[in-house]
């Protein structure tokens, strides 16, 4: 079991995948409203979700866009792999919030709830009446976060962002890619993501703060400053410099050697920074006349020294195999490895083990195999519960279970159109063909 | 404050207004702070993973003492070109913000007595040493947690503290190139592997410009702190945050698993394409890049008509035909055809224009690619105080990045203090937290021990 006195030499002894359902979240109790489309929102609650937080998603007549965004315009099972992704453990409520009668329901929902994110344009709550003034009469608890790129005020506010904006408004594009090539723009979404994660941060902060006082807050974030703040040394480089920083390949400018280097059989990511890093690097090389030559870190960053340097560990490494490098690594105490693809971590027993890749039984879509968000904790370990689902479909839990709403109140909002279902002409927003009518149907 | 500087393009003119006066930077200071409660012992070595997520807390109030091993943090020295200002270079400097900075050799005995003197009273402590390294001292997390059950000990490193591949990978050091290549991401950004134009050469993962890896692995190690403290607040237990870099990006890493789990295939790489959302691309103008945008039919119907090429709406009419890439390259090729003659400028002139004509067909988005050098010069970042210039009176004159906390209405993120020289806190530090005297501590440094 392991939960006892932990064993210094098995770390492993304090997390045991087996009782993870049986672990408290960490996050349960707190309850989160997403006014959401797309990637970053619906990110931000899925981090929380993952790790307790009981979210209440709600989509528009034509659902989320991400309903629609999908690799090759590729559905499985009549899902859309791009709404699945940052969509896990929600309930779905098809209710436009803009709708006045829908702003009530929102309202007492708000009474009960901890947390209301938006990314829409912004102010567009406002102009329906939700602004955090308004939330914080009917709940001072209430923490708001609204995110856009620009943020909600400034000569910018208003201006449209998508993460490939945010990547290049905030410099990332223009340092990404081979020195002697065009930018390029990250292979995911990765201004969206990093920004929600840091939305979720910035939320878990405020109800830090809020156990400590019982004072909520309104949280304005904003995407394009977010990858700004991630870009290590830029700033204080062309501050110092009056120069851009340009991009240089998988070569860091800043370390040395790291960098990604060719082998018989594929490519590896090597970096040995410390004196002793460096001349365990040496060593496996064999050529300790390198370390003789640029034992100190500095001097190796250079930019004519670091050149020198990287080209002789690509002529060594061109005549190996990336295994046998790794090896190498591990017994000399420098860092290298192989670069993972989906395959390789899909089937990988260390990410199974870790958690870090979860097997679970989606009721709607069967088994499925996918990450699960990190950090492991070993008390209150993250999880998958459920997968995406079609809109709407939890109208009856949410109003009924939580609002206390009957029944015919909640059919009545169905006729006129407050609350809605699936439309049957759209496969990517309804249950998987097949469905028998109940399976994962939360019970009122 | 000019008014059009706080309203911008806003809908709504009052909101934004509103959200100014309550997320003023230049009220910043007289604000409480989130996290002024919690003490946090940064034991980070060469990794700004760890340094990020200290950054983060010091950022929301937390106290953080960096320590250091003698002779400094070897991060200090991780800085572009060998750049250094006095001891530390310019990435530290970043990173150094609102830390008390302290020296401790943990491993000699009386080093380690410190530090679990010190472990006793924190909330937190983060190390990224390779596994087991602070096992071996007597100082791992079931030691520490014996005399502190409240702690929230995280350990940041590429492998992880266990799992099947952490015994060949614990004698490895944690770096970011490292943990971008196992974070799976960076096997799908570079080059398009499809695209005939691309020589060969080129066609080879990337990886991000920044240190991606570190910066996010960061950023999970703080959402870990912060939700294994929320559990404490309740509960009052601790434990163990394993945050592994790799993870963090993997977790992020779009539809690449859920595709192969779901076709059995695996995505390529992609370049500026996107086999899902297309054009969502940077494409070559007068004057660098821009990104463009119109993957919806309207949305792409609207960039056809602005580019007066009716063709190309009815060779590519759907999604379908869109998201192939065989033909993106083609459709890029086309829109740069057009995008050449103009500036960034010009082409965000001309989409303006086209938005606010009643007959328009959709919406298309443009945005410069920016420089670093751009970035630095626009009103809005400073507007919103995105940098912080300070005269500091160890490192000269400086601007780093802003707390991006900053526009929270109660709490705002701030930057109180930069970097601080190596060993500059000893005195206070060990005086508050242990009671150390000038004599004791004189003794300490006499022996090497700080």
């Amino acid at each position: 079991m392991g939960r006892g006195k932990p064993q210094a030499d098995r770390p492993g002894e304090l997390f045991n995948r087996e009782i993870r359902f049986d672990t408290p979240e960490p996050l349960k109790g707190v309850r989160v409203l997403e006014v959401c489309s797309v990637v970053l929102g619906p990110a931000t609650c899925d981090y929380l979700a993952e790790f307790g937080a009981e979210v209440i998603k709600f989509e528009g007549r034509k659902g989320d866009q991400m309903r629609y965004v999908t690799p090759y315009a590729y559905f499985w099972k009549g899902m859309s792999p791009g709404l699945e992704i940052e969509n896990h453990n929600k309930y779905w409520v098809g209710m436009h919030v803009g709708n006045p009668k829908a702003k009530a329901i929102f309202l007492e929902l708000v009474k009960k709830a901890d947390v209301v994110v938006d990314n829409l344009t912004p102010g567009r709550m406002a102009e329906w009446g939700l602004d955090y003034r308004t939330l914080r009469e009917v709940n001072p608890k209430i923490v708001q976060l609204h995110v856009s790129g620009y943020g909600s005020w400034g000569p910018w506010t208003g201006r449209t962002s998508y993460d490939a904006v945010a990547q290049s408004m905030g410099a990332l594009a223009s340092i990404t890619g081979f020195e002697d090539r065009g930018p390029i723009k990250s292979g995911v979404w990765i201004a969206d993501w990093v920004t929600g994660l840091m939305c979720a941060n910035a939320i878990l902060s405020a109800l830090n703060y809020r156990e400590r006082t019982g004072e909520g807050q309104f949280i304005d974030y904003l995407q394009v400053e977010n990858v700004i703040r991630l870009l290590d040394w830029t700033w204080l480089y062309s501050f110092k410099t009056g120069e851009d920083r340009k991009r240089s390949g998988n070569r860091d400018l800043a370390i040395c050697p790291s960098d990604l280097f060719g082998c018989l059989d594929g490519q590896v990511a090597l970096a040995a920074f410390s004196e002793e890093e460096f001349r365990g690097l040496c060593e496996a090389m064999g050529q300790m006349d390198l370390f003789d030559k640029f034992r100190d870190p500095l001097h190796r960053l250079r930019d004519e020294n670091a050149r020198e340097l990287l080209d002789r560990i690509a002529d060594w490494a061109a005549g190996r195999r990336v295994e046998e490098v790794e090896a190498l690594a591990s017994e000399h105490g420098f860092a290298a490895a192989r670069v993972l693809e989906a395959k390789d971590v899909y089937h990988s027993d260390h990410f199974r083990e870790r958690g870090a890749i979860q097997e679970y039984e989606d009721p709607l879509y069967g088994k499925m195999v996918q990450q699960c968000y990190p950090p492991v904790l070993s008390e209150t370990p993250g999880r998958l519960k459920w997968s995406c689902r079609p809109l709407g479909f939890d109208n009856r839990f949410v109003l009924r279970k939580m609002l206390g709403m009957p029944e015919e109140e909640v059919k009545a909002l169905e006729e006129e159109g407050v609350v809605f279902r699936w439309n049957p002409d759209v496969p990517s927003q309804c249950p998987p063909p097949g469905w028998d009518g109940s399976s994962g149907v939360k019970t009122p | 404050m000019d008014e059009s500087n706080i309203v911008g393009l806003s809908i709504n003119r009052e909101y934004a207004k509103w959200a100014h006066r309550e997320t003023d930077p230049a009220k910043v200071s007289g604000k409480p702070e989130a996290l002024d409660d919690m003490l946090v012992l940064d034991l980070s070595q060469a990794n700004f993973a760890g340094l990020f997520a200290s950054s983060l807390l010091a950022e929301m109030g937390a106290e953080v003492v960096r320590i250091e091993p003698r002779g400094g943090d070897p991060a200090r020295k991780m800085t572009p070109y060998g750049m250094m200002i006095g001891d530390a270079g310019l990435a530290y400097i970043v990173e150094g913000r609102n830390k008390h900075h302290v020296t401790l050799d943990i491993a000699r005995e009386e080093g380690r007595k410190l530090l679990l003197g010190l472990a006793r009273k924190a909330d937190v402590l983060i190390h990224t040493f390779k596994p087991g390294h602070l096992d071996s001292l007597g100082l791992g997390y079931g030691a520490l947690r014996e005399g502190n059950p409240g702690l929230i000990f995280t350990a940041i490193h590429t492998y992880g503290q266990f799992g099947a591949d952490s015994g060949k990978g614990s004698n490895q050091p944690d770096y970011d190139i490292v943990d971008q290549a196992r974070g799976v991401i960076m096997s799908v950004t570079g080059e398009p592997d499809l695209d005939p134009a691309v020589p060969d050469a080129y066609k080879k993962p990337l990886k991000h410009g920044n240190w991606m890896g570190w910066y996010a692995g960061g950023a999970w190690a703080m959402f870990g702190i912060q939700t294994a403290m929320l559990h404490r607040r309740k509960t009052g237990k601790g434990q163990l945050v394993d945050a592994s870099p790799p993870e963090g990006l993997m977790a992020i890493s779009n539809y690449v698993m859920q595709y192969f789990h779901m076709s059995g295939q695996q995505m390529p790489r992609a370049g500026n394409y996107d086999y899902a959302v297309f054009p969502y691309t940077y494409v070559k103008c007068r004057d660098g890049f821009t990104f463009i945008s119109g993957f919806s039919d309207p949305n792409w119907a609207a960039l056809c008509e602005i580019m007066g090429r009716p063709d190309l709406r009815e060779r590519f009419p759907t999604i379908r035909e869109r998201l192939t890439p065989e033909n993106q390259p083609t459709i890029q090729h086309e829109i740069e055809r057009f995008t050449v003659g103009y500036t960034s400028d010009e082409i965000q002139q001309m989409i303006t224009a086209y938005s606010k004509r009643p007959d328009k067909k959709g919406t298309v988005v443009t945005g410069r690619l920016e420089t670093s050098g751009d970035v630095l010069k626009r009103e809005h970042w400073g507007v919103r105080k995105t940098f912080v210039r300070v005269n500091d009176p160890e490192y000269g004159e400086v601007l780093v990045q802003n707390s991006t906390f900053k526009s929270m209405s109660k709490t705002p993120g701030r930057v109180k203090w930069l970097c601080r020289p190596i060993g500059a806190d000893n005195e206070t530090v060990y005086g508050k937290h242990l009671g150390l005297d000038v004599r004791q501590l004189s003794e300490l440094k006499a022996n090497g021990i700080v």
